[in-house]
């Protein structure tokens, strides 16, 4: 197991470099460079510039280019942004937490939701409830999140005023106060609830299929046939089966949050991540745009080799070496 | 001697159906697949006829045009859908938004099923080091999020190519992976069986193999595959299109027209502009859902309705 994961995390190195050969060749691209994010900007005298652009290797070949942003980025150097003339990881940081929130609130709604549709779906199965479930699953599946989230905010914002439509916190609440607090969850939830719905339908079909087949095992048989009430048999026997196999799909939703993050915080202008990456691009603030698409890239990465690991762990059935 | 002639001149032995005959009944029989079949032809005719419609239903068939004098408007018995913010007739609008977005769900999604089956069918079928190097390259692509990549990949081709083309061809280029690894895992069953072995033995060519005798017998999972993509693909391009990256601002897409909801304005109080594009994106989605699980059934010959 730790043998297969340690050689899981060194494979993944030659996917990173690939991946950031890539992310810099795509911003040398791109049109303009980085500059001026390093140099005064009221000093507009071209021989300065000159000097400066020399001065900070912007004149070196390509690959002195390359091994300079690559050997500076893995020391946590991830330059200034142009936009903002503060260095990039003060930036990433400042917005991070607001991403986790989200992120964390999404999955802990999809946890819950699944959770109780897929429990009646799997001891009722084939019933009218059954089939409630897995039409609505199948609507939450097939309706795009940005199309959802679009509703979500005319309905649940602005016709019924349940929620802000906008930002992370009222710009009122003091920081440190209760009302900070609670004024923080009020503005997530919304995007929350449309990201987490997003997943929920994949979970509830498979906890349903799994309570299903579990409870044509013979451990059910046989607490059965010793009298155990069938309430104890559905919620302790087979879900502690079945909710094993769920955990794996938690590495997948990795990924699959980052790109939802990207959307639900642009439509509800969550200040995160998500909304940093699309306003580096549209600003060309590159040592954003390159330091956002490699974190990006390896969480997505980090997020596949997590499934890969989980799998094994859960079922001892799965050998991975 | 006579009557047993009479007895096999009246017991003609029926032909029986081929498989895609029966595929057909059961398709036919999905009541669900055909609703949905019918609502995707009805909107590409829709999309195709925009031209000859636009006049007809009305009075501003134009729709590059910004009429100052008309902004604005609430459906009416005139404007069938009201007006949006530059006085442009918002049916005529989703009709010509419908062929933009299902001109790039298709072509998209034909790209990804030529490259998925190209790239899977040879690593299947040769194995060893040509397998291990293409599926390396996929797991490559497949590992690359892809929506931070379209994105940036888009960014730097808008205005050397075509913006409509560029899309495709980005979207394309970053999503075969899954079909590849699908039809892979197919064609390494499928080349088990004994005729392959026999068109082997009686020296037909690779390439006459993968072509005749592979691919028709997964070509029922490519179908269905190909249907769901198409879906993923329409959600793609109006996605991007709605924060902004996708088709150029100036042709309507659907996902062009919903991006009038970016503003707090006109999601608050000019519901009749964001919500036709919204609703037919839904609907058209849902219904190219249930067609592909409508083809799956049917394709499948082990399920039995």
């Amino acid at each position: 197991m730790l043998k297969y994961s340690i050689r899981r995390l060194l494979g993944m190195i030659p996917m990173l470099i690939l991946i950031s050969i890539v992310v810099f060749s795509l911003a040398k691209l791109m049109p303009g460079d980085s500059l001026s994010g390093e140099i005064d900007p009221l000093n507009t005298d071209p021989q300065y510039i000159a000097e400066m652009r020399e001065k900070l290797g912007y004149n070196d070949p390509l690959p002195v280019q390359y091994v300079n942003w690559i050997s500076g980025f893995v020391q946590g150097e991830f330059g200034k942004s142009t936009r903002f003339q503060i260095p990039v990881f003060d930036l990433i940081m400042e917005k991070i937490p607001n991403t986790l929130l989200l992120g964390i609130t999404a999955l802990i709604i999809t946890y819950i939701m699944a959770f109780l549709m897929g429990m009646y779906s799997g001891r009722r199965p084939y019933t009218l409830g059954d089939n409630a479930i897995a039409g609505f699953n199948y609507i939450m599946l097939a309706i795009p999140s940005f199309v959802a989230a679009v509703f979500a905010i005319y309905i649940f914002a602005f016709q019924l005023n349940w929620f802000p439509f906008a930002g992370s916190v009222d710009i009122l609440a003091q920081e440190g106060s209760l009302e900070y607090y609670l004024s923080r969850m009020h503005h997530v939830l919304l995007p929350a609830i449309v990201l987490g719905a997003m997943s929920t339908a994949s979970y509830t079909q498979f906890l349903r299929n799994d309570i299903i087949e579990n409870s044509r095992k013979d451990f059910v048989r046989t607490a059965r046939a010793k009298g155990t009430p069938m309430k104890k048999i559905y919620n302790v026997h087979i879900l502690r089966n079945s909710i094993i196999p769920l955990v794996t799909f938690l590495g997948f939703d990795f990924a699959a949050l980052i790109g939802g993050a990207i959307i639900t915080e642009t439509i509800f202008t969550y200040p995160g991540i998500g909304q940093l990456f699309l306003e580096s691009v549209t600003s060309r603030d590159y040592p954003t745009l390159m330091a956002l698409t490699m974190l990006l890239s390896f969480l997505t990465l980090f997020g596949n080799l997590l499934a890969d690991i989980l799998y094994g762990v859960v079922d001892p059935r799965i050998r991975l070496d | 001697m006579a009557s047993s002639t009479t007895i096999a001149q009246q017991k003609k032995p029926e032909r029986s159906l081929s498989p895609w005959q029966i595929a057909r009944r059961k398709f036919v029989r999905n009541k669900l697949a055909m609703i949905s079949s019918c609502f995707i032809v009805l909107v590409t005719l829709m999309s195709l006829s925009a031209p000859f419609l636009a006049p007809v239903l009305s009075p501003l068939p134009d729709i590059s045009k910004v009429n100052i004098g008309a902004m604005n408007i609430e459906p009416n018995s005139e404007h069938l859908l009201g007006t949006d913010k530059s006085g442009r007739d918002v049916l005529t609008r989703l009709f010509y938004g419908g062929r933009i977005s299902l001109l790039v769900g298709f072509s998209a999604t034909l790209m990804v099923i030529v490259l998925g089956t190209l790239v899977g069918a040879l690593a299947g079928f040769f194995g060893g080091m040509i397998d291990s190097i293409l599926m390396r390259f996929t797991d490559f692509v497949l590992n690359f999020p892809f929506l931070v990549f379209v994105i940036v990949l888009n960014t730097i081709l808008y205005g050397i190519v075509d913006g409509l083309w560029v899309l495709i061809m980005v979207i394309g280029a970053l999503s075969w992976g899954g079909v590849a690894r699908l039809v892979r895992s197919k064609v390494l069953a499928e080349k088990e069986n004994e005729y392959i072995l026999a068109a082997l033995s009686i020296g037909c060519s690779p390439f006459k193999v993968i072509t005749k005798h592979l691919l028709p017998n997964v070509v029922s999972t490519i179908i269905v595959q190909g249907t769901l993509i198409f879906a993923t693909m329409i959600v793609i391009e109006s996605a991007l299109s709605y924060l902004g990256f996708g088709v150029p601002q100036a042709t309507p897409s659907w996902g062009n027209m919903l991006s009038s909801a970016n503003e707090p304005d006109v999601l608050q109080g000019k519901p009749w502009i964001w919500m036709p594009p919204a609703i037919i994106i839904t609907l058209t989605i849902l219904s190219i859902n249930f067609i592909g699980e409508g083809l799956k059934d049917a394709l499948n010959p082990k399920s039995l309705r």
